[in-house]
């Protein structure tokens, strides 16, 4: 309970499997990058402390598996996130087509109060790979299906090299602070002894 | 209540066990009360003696002992829940749950012990699920010996306990926080923290996410997780709605009484924010909690410490402070009158002690609320809107609380919000009452004098040889002969079940230091669990005896009784002054229990 009044946002990644999310997050949290791949088994945990606007928050960054075996987390994984990223590889058409997969799975499970207006970010990864050549994904047509889905801010990223991951996770962090920035209403009743029958009978051992 | 010895049979209910009586042949009465309490239905072997209790030198979470700063000793299982959670198969796994396998299979990459299969844990500040095994297995290879520190040290700063959150600096990162013996965890069903004993939220914000994975996970095959046991640590779960509660504990504590401090904590949370945070969440499942509790950390580190020290938090009763009846009846006549007049409960209390309480009509108070409420009162602000969760968790109360001195003070309860000038007016009668008969400097004699000491009781003096005070070494081999109080009796606690109250008896020599005490305490919670097992029990005695102590129970309908002797101590010999104790404790009931208190009376 900090006494300081600090924001969490909850932030989850998907994609397919091999798209490049794990590497986003540590090349944004740690600053590391390994040419190494590793399926990501259920999911991964990250935190990192940010600053935006005189504004302390943390990210709770849920980095998930692609990988369809290890879809078994459901609702309760995207329950109550504040942002979602959507990540494909430019070099690959498939990762791309099942953006719309991944949206919708994603408002189905989690299913927001508000899905017209959920704060989405979309990242198109592995731009270094072969100097852009091997390149089937462009810029063009990633933008048109952002705008498709109601302006999507969109980057493109290279998690090897660093490239505009700082600026992707400051746009998700601003769009997820701006999700949450509604405040519930808190009013509980006082009893009402009249009307309350909540005794209970005797010698009751709990 | 309890007959005479000749009069009952031994079938019959527990209050008319066997009197103790003074003229009788010492002999033959215990033997006789021997074979009553052996013909009561022993499920158990009648004497166990396990080793169990070697608690002595690990068994302390607490944070009032300074030289062992709570870590744990290194059992090579550091490797956090997912370690447990892969690694639990010569244990009890998840208990009722079929599903035990599942989470390892969820784990089944090539770094068993943790979630993160990146390989890019065990970053500062980024850890998500754990770090690396190996890095906490060197770690806690260099921490033994803090670990090991000797408690005598650590009693001479029992004084010094204040309320307030400690270690924030820690996260799960840290050897320090890894260590630590027991850690509680409260985070809503998305994941995102709300409370942790140790270390800052937000930093364990991954680590809460592995939680609330671990819960979702199992929850999802339809099942719900209870318990891991991973070597020396349970994890502990208590799911309440949208909120997760998690006790990581190598205290050795039961899991009955884990789960118990989990329901308090829960309860203590509930009584600041009401059960209405539930519909917070349903209407908005990203509902950060954590400002509606800003700046109640001394509230919960007091409840936590309490587990290590109020019999409160596992007998479900509550206590008195010894007072004379008449002065109680006075006190609770007044307290009365304030209730006919629209305020719900009135509570007159010094400490965690009742010294009286009334309440209107018809509403009655949980032993537990009490406790909760105490708590609460004695680490915040004395005007609040509060909830009793027993009583009823969905709506606010409003609680007056005015302090008479340091010790005493008074809690009014009512459902009105605007009813604060008249709650002052009432404080004030009742301040002029207990002006007027002096109660308050009774009240405060009683404190000095403390409550039951097992010296103070009174025995047959056919049965005593001397007193302990002389140190005869020809004395020692005497099973009658032992310090604290006759025949190795070194304390007690009697439950009255139908008064929701119990009354123990004053630590004395040789349970002195704080780490004994809370030692001797822990043996009480093992006992009173497994007297209370569903699965074996319900137990009516058990008599057990270990390197410690010999713990002798009694449960009977009336009354629950705790005893701890010497473990050299006779059993014939603890039997009687079990008995004896019991006497004891019905010829003071009218001071040292409140008679006839309406809001606890169903």
């Amino acid at each position: 309970m900090p006494s300081r009044r600090r924001t969490l946002l909850k932030v989850i990644i998907l994609g397919d499997s091999g798209v490049g999310k794990t590497s986003l997050m540590n090349q944004y949290v740690n600053k590391k990058f390994s040419n190494q791949y590793k399926a990501t088994i259920g999911a991964d945990f990250l935190t990192k402390e940010v600053q935006f606007e005189d504004r302390l928050f943390t990210l709770q960054i849920w980095d998930t598996a692609g990988q369809e075996r290890f879809q078994s987390l459901g609702v309760a994984f995207y329950r109550g996130a504040d942002c979602c990223v959507l990540v494909y590889d430019v070099n690959s058409m498939k990762s791309f087509d099942n953006l719309n997969n991944w949206r919708e799975e994603f408002l189905i499970q989690a299913s927001p109060s508000d899905p017209e207006n959920f704060p989405f970010v979309l990242i198109g990864n592995k731009v270094d790979v072969d100097g852009g050549n091997s390149r089937v994904v462009s810029e063009k047509k990633a933008k048109a299906w952002c705008a498709s889905k109601g302006n999507i801010p969109y980057f493109e990223t290279s998690a090897k090299e660093g490239t505009n991951v700082e600026e992707a996770f400051q746009c998700i962090a601003k769009n997820a602070l701006k999700s949450g920035e509604e405040e519930e209403l808190y009013l509980p009743d006082t009893i009402d002894v009249g009307t309350s029958s909540q005794q209970r009978s005797s010698g009751c051992e709990c | 209540m309890m007959t005479s010895d000749s009069s009952s049979s031994p079938s019959s209910s527990g209050t008319e066990f066997a009197d103790p009586n003074p003229s009788t042949d010492p002999g033959t009465n215990s033997e006789r009360v021997q074979s009553q309490l052996e013909s009561m239905n022993l499920s158990e072997p009648s004497e166990v003696s396990d080793g169990s209790h070697t608690d002595y030198g690990g068994g302390d979470d607490d944070d009032d002992d300074p030289a062992e700063e709570e870590v744990a000793s290194a059992n090579g299982n550091e490797g956090g829940v997912s370690n447990g959670l892969a690694g639990t198969s010569g244990d009890e796994e998840i208990e009722a749950s079929s599903r035990a396998e599942h989470p390892v299979e969820m784990e089944a990459g090539e770094e068993p012990p943790s979630p993160t299969s990146s390989g890019y844990d065990g970053e500062r500040g980024s850890s998500g699920g754990a770090t690396s095994t190996d890095k906490a297995d060197d770690a806690s290879e260099t921490e033994i010996r803090e670990a090991n520190v000797d408690g005598d040290t650590a009693s001479q700063h029992e004084a010094a306990w204040l309320p307030g959150k400690r270690h924030v600096d820690e996260d799960d990162a840290s050897v320090s926080w890894r260590k630590r013996k027991k850690h509680f965890f409260v985070l809503s069903n998305s994941g995102k923290p709300i409370y942790s004993r140790y270390g800052d939220e937000h930093k364990l914000a991954g680590f809460s996410a592995t939680l609330q994975a671990i819960i979702s996970f199992v929850e999802n095959g339809g099942d719900r997780v209870n318990l891991v046991k991973a070597g020396k640590h349970q994890v502990v779960f208590l799911v309440k709605g949208p909120i997760y509660l998690v006790c990581i504990s190598c205290t050795d504590e039961t899991y009955e009484y884990l789960r118990g401090q989990l329901d308090l904590l829960y309860g203590q949370m509930i009584l600041i924010l009401t059960k209405s945070i539930d519909r917070c969440f349903e209407k908005n499942a990203k509902f950060d909690m954590t400002p509606l509790l800003g700046g109640t950390e001394a509230v919960f580190s007091s409840l936590v410490h309490s587990f290590s020290w109020n019999p409160a938090t596992f007998l479900h009763a509550y206590t008195c402070l010894p007072l004379p009846y008449a002065l109680r009846q006075a006190t609770g006549t007044i307290l009365q009158e304030v209730c006919a007049s629209g305020v719900l409960f009135a509570l007159l209390m010094c400490r965690h002690k009742v010294i009286s309480l009334a309440g209107a009509q018809k509403a009655s108070l949980h032993p537990d609320d009490l406790l909760l409420l105490s708590n609460f009162v004695m680490t915040s602000e004395s005007f609040s809107p509060i909830c009793l969760p027993r009583y009823n968790a969905q709506a606010f109360l409003h609680a007056y609380v005015h302090f008479f001195d340091d010790d005493t003070y008074v809690m009014l309860l009512t459902t009105r919000s605007e009813a604060f000038y008249h709650l002052k007016d009432c404080r004030i009668r009742i301040e002029a009452v207990l002006l007027k008969s002096n109660i308050l400097s009774t009240v405060q004699r009683s404190i000095a004098e403390g409550g039951m000491r097992v010296e103070d009781l009174p025995i047959d003096r056919l049965l005593r040889k001397k007193p302990s005070s002389t140190p005869n070494p020809e004395s020692l081999t005497d099973v009658s002969v032992g310090t604290g109080g006759p025949f190795g009796l070194w304390h007690f606690m009697y439950r009255s079940i139908y008064l929701d109250q119990y009354v123990s008896s004053e630590f004395s020599p040789p349970v002195t230091s704080h780490r004994q005490q809370k030692s001797l305490y822990r043996a009480y919670q093992k006992l009173y669990a497994s007297m209370h097992d569903k699965g074996l029990g319900p137990h009516k005695t058990q008599y057990r005896r270990d390197e410690n102590y010999t713990l002798l129970c009694w449960v009977t309908p009336d009354f629950e009784l705790y005893a701890a002797f010497d473990p050299l101590a006779d059993k014939a010999m603890a039997i009687k002054i079990c008995n004896q104790v019991c006497q004891r404790v019905k010829d003071v009931e009218n001071e040292v229990f409140l008679q006839g208190a309406s809001p606890f009376s169903w």
